[in-house]
């Protein structure tokens, strides 16, 4: 059960006690962050749930061909960190991770 | 907790003319509405349409009454779970985003252009049969994997199936028509399936066939029957709304031809303001409360994404076509596993070539004062009739 914090695009952060093995995106709606979206809840199909994670942390997993594709239609910009939050599955390693929420979905 | 209040004084075709009023009426009286009219639950609120996509072990897209199965066979859109996600997954190469962008894109502009060659000479047109039902119908075949099809049957055939999954009233011609579109569905199918074997390439048809495992023939063509029944209308009503969004508000229209960056935007409000499908249907799996509602297990409820787009609990002034309106998410294309295979093919030709096209090509566009545009509809919803003239 990692403890992870998302940071909102005006600066305010959320601790989220999150269960492993369930999405980024299913630990954030469950504990109500908001401005991830995530219109189709998980089918990697509306980039309403994207967030910047450090792609350094290394416990992200592999960016999915699709999921790859999708994030070009992300509303907010694209960058090295980008990933659609419903494909990264929450494991031990982030423990204090930080995620950054960006403005717009 | 409540029962489900019942509404008995609206008839039919008032549904059919102008469902808001309706939709605002039961949005007012309770999260989920008898409404003896359509003979279904309707639900209406933005927030529990969104929870429901959200719970698909309690309301579920398995309906074996559907008409729909009768109809059109077993398919991927009224499954759940592992199912539906094995049917979905062997058609996404098709809507791949790379390959929106780099294959249907420059392909749709090239039909949109010939369609806008032939008309423009003429100064005068209805926009509905001269541009956005070929248009629609021509794209929708290139997709799927057809071969030398008229629009016109294509536009039937699916025209046929809608009316056919439709047909709680069992009429026979309605029944016979539905039969007959899906055994020529079968046989063009038949046609260029073995082409699609040999050639894999980015057509709907050879991604099914080209899945792991390939898609069973039974599935592939209770699919594309689905998809001709369910990715016809909706950019075909979208394209006429957005263009008549646009042409009833000077203004409005100005400022996105100013600024083409906007046509996004005004895209999205336009399948806001009138979604192309204003209703689909769930069955409720088990008893649960909906907001203080009970909703008995077996019980048939219409999601009226419609209703929930102007759902003023989340959308201020929600009948007004606004594109500068406080940028919120829609459910124009559900939500949730269902969500629209079709969206983003859908925003970017609709919304980024085939209008901005029509606007750029058929100078001082406008309305008609003889003869006003007709929308009608309330499960797929659009005007049926858009006549316009420009400067020839
Ligand atoms: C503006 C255009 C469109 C709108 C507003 C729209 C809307 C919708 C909606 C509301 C649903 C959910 C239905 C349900 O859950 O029962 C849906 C599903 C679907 N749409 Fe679209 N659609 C559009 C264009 C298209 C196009 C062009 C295609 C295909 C070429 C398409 C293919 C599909 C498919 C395959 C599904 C079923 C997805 C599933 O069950 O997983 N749509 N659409
Ligand atoms: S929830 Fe839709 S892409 Fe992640």
């Amino acid at each position: 059960m990692p403890k992870i914090i998302f940071i909102n695009a005006d600066g305010a952060t959320r601790e989220v006690v999150a269960s492993t093995g369930q999405s980024v995106m299913e630990a954030a709606l469950a504990a109500g962050v908001s401005g991830i979206v995530a219109e189709c809840n998980g089918a990697a199909a509306c980039a309403t749930c994207h967030c910047y994670f450090d792609s350094n942390a290394g416990c992200t997993g592999e960016i999915g061909e699709h999921e790859n594709e999708m994030l070009d239609f992300a509303a907010s910009e694209r960058t090295a960190d980008s990933r659609l939050s419903c494909q990264v599955r929450v494991v031990a390693e982030m423990e204090g991770m930080t995620i950054r929420v960006p403005s717009v979905q | 907790m409540s029962a489900v209040p019942a509404i008995a004084d609206v008839s039919y075709d008032a549904l059919l003319e102008d469902p808001y009023p309706i939709f605002r009426r039961v949005r007012d009286t309770a999260p989920a509405v008898f409404v003896a009219a359509a003979n279904l639950t309707l639900v209406t609120r933005f927030d529990d349409i969104m929870r429901i996509e959200r719970d698909s072990a309690t309301y579920s897209s398995v309906n074996p009454a559907s008409l729909v199965n009768k109809v059109m066979g077993p398919t991927f859109m009224r499954k759940d779970g592992a199912e539906h996600a094995a049917g979905r997954k062997a058609v996404e190469p098709a809507f791949r985003p790379g390959i929106i962008k780099e294959h249907w894109a420059p392909k749709f502009a090239a039909i949109c252009e010939r369609l806008i060659d032939k008309l423009v000479e003429a100064g005068e047109a209805d926009l509905y049969s001269a541009l956005a039902a070929p248009m629609a119908s021509l794209s929708l075949m290139e997709m799927i994997g057809f071969k030398e099809i008229a629009w016109e049957t294509l536009a039937l055939w699916s025209q046929s199936l809608i009316d056919g999954a439709g047909n709680y009233s069992r009429d026979a011609e309605i029944d016979r028509k539905a039969m007959e579109a899906g055994a020529g569905i079968d046989t063009a199918i038949e046609a260029v399936l073995d082409h699609h074997r040999a050639h894999s390439n980015p057509s709907i048809l050879s991604a099914m066939v080209h899945a792991d495992p390939p898609m069973p023939i039974e599935e592939i063509r209770a699919n594309i029957k689905v998809i001709i029944g369910g990715g016809l209308n909706e950019p075909r009503d979208a394209i006429l709304t957005l263009t008549l969004g646009l042409l009833a508000d000077p203004d409005q229209k100005e400022s996105v031809l100013a600024k083409p960056e906007l046509w996004p935007t005004a895209f999205e409000e336009a399948v806001r303001w009138i979604s192309p499908i204003g209703m689909y249907p769930r069955r409720v799996a088990r008893e649960v409360d909906l907001s203080g509602v009970t909703l008995p297990e077996g019980l048939q409820i219409g999601l009226c994404v419609g209703a929930a787009n102007r759902d003023d609990r989340r959308f201020a002034d929600p009948d007004r076509f606004d594109i500068f309106r406080a940028k919120q998410s829609h459910l124009a294309f559900g939500a949730g596993p269902h969500f629209c295979a079709g969206t983003w093919v859908s925003r970017q030709t609709v919304g980024r070539i085939m209008v901005p096209m029509l606007f750029e090509r058929l100078a001082n566009l406008r309305l008609r004062d003889d003869t006003p545009p007709l929308v009608r509809g309330w499960v797929f919803r659009g005007p049926i009739s858009l006549p316009v003239r420009w400067d020839a």
